[in-house]
């Protein structure tokens, strides 16, 4: 889910990257000396996620867990998607430099729109609700980063439509995966470090 | 946190395999350019879209390379080449061919045919040679979490000083 370079349109990659700056922005005011653990160690688990891929049909999705970063960091996620993103273009030339912004937007938008969605369910202390809030929003994430992506090509690719419909259902198995990954997670979170989720 | 640290290495680390970054490489022998294009494991980009494009940008050929990930071409146009590779949507890689260097027909066919053979194997080295260069190694990973580390430290040790002040 990393756009190249030289596929977007400049209104698209400007765009994208003044959003993404106002997020960033935001997100390091928020930032405390004391979460910055938790958000360098969400960052390195986001960079190393997009290498792990799962087989669907003809071609392979990878992980995102942008839903996990959201529903722990908020705003903060920005920041810390940006961060490995950044490294994954320095390093592994996946997306590129130019698309930082848009690709950085499509991946932290729905994380933190999950955050305050899901936030209520997170803090109550039944295990199930816990459960509920991580798999709803880990799974919406991957979907609105998916919904995002396919908006971003929408000036730029010729068969839009059914670029975007496989793009969508390829990214449904995947969306269920990371639902249950990120319940597991939270709910795990829950019981051996439950101000995490404070 | 150590307890977290640990379930993220142990869900994420053993499935590791391929990544997404598409990459294409090609050759030209004569009026023939030979190619191939791979994901960063190696594994081939199956029927993918690949556009030849000349110095000034004008498209002159397309193909769609097989199972193997190899395409070919057949040009007269000896300047610089560009390839342009698509597989699937944003996922897109290019690479530029130099300008081909006129060889004189008459002696030198022979030699050059003999020397084609030879060379053959070289070829299939260098393809190889250059796939592991553009293979995702653990090294890279590692390396990875490293730098983020840093650049949350740096940016730790700039809060710290900015609450002191």
């Amino acid at each position: 889910m990393h756009i190249s370079e030289g596929v977007l349109s400049g209104s698209v990659l400007l765009g994208g990257t003044l959003l993404s700056a106002g997020g960033i922005g935001l997100g390091l005011r928020q930032i405390k000396p004391a979460d910055l653990p938790k958000v360098a160690i969400l960052s390195s688990g986001f960079f190393v996620a997009s290498l792990i891929h799962i087989p669907v049909g003809p071609t392979s999705a990878h992980l995102l867990l942008n839903g996990l970063i959201g529903l722990i960091l908020g705003f903060k996620a920005f920041p810390a998607i940006f961060v490995a993103l950044l490294f994954q273009a320095l390093l592994f030339q996946f997306g590129g430099l130019i698309t930082l912004g848009v690709n950085t937007f499509n991946m932290a938008t729905p994380a933190v729109l999950s955050h305050y969605l899901f936030r209520k369910l997170l803090k109550r202390e039944s295990k199930t609700s816990v459960f509920l809030g991580g798999a709803l929003g880990g799974g919406l994430s991957v979907l609105g980063g998916a919904l995002l992506t396919c908006f971003a090509l929408l000036e730029t690719e010729k068969r839009f439509w059914a670029v975007a419909i496989s793009f969508f259902t390829m990214h449904l198995p995947l969306a269920f995966l990371e639902a249950l990954i990120t319940g597991y997670i939270l709910t795990y979170l829950k019981q051996v470090k439950p101000e995490v989720l404070e | 946190m150590k307890t977290f640290l640990l379930l993220v290495l142990t869900v994420l680390f053993p499935v590791l395999s391929e990544a997404h970054k598409v990459n294409v490489y090609a050759f030209r022998e004569g009026e023939t350019i030979k190619g191939e294009c791979y994901f960063a494991d190696g594994s081939p980009c199956k029927r993918a879209k690949i556009e030849l494009y000349d110095r000034k940008g004008r498209k002159l050929d397309e193909a769609l390379t097989d199972e193997k990930g190899l395409f070919s071409f057949r040009t007269q146009e000896e300047g610089r080449l560009k390839i342009i590779a698509s597989a699937g949507p944003g996922h897109r890689a290019q690479y530029e061919l130099e300008t081909l260097e006129k060889i004189e027909e008459h002696p030198q066919t022979i030699t050059n045919k003999a020397l084609e053979e030879r060379l053959q194997g070289l070829e299939n080295e260098i393809r190889d040679l250059r796939k592991r260069m553009d293979r995702l190694t653990f090294r890279d990973i590692i390396g990875g979490i490293g730098y983020i580390f840093g650049l949350w430290g740096v940016i730790n040790l700039l809060l710290r000083r900015k609450n002191a002040s």
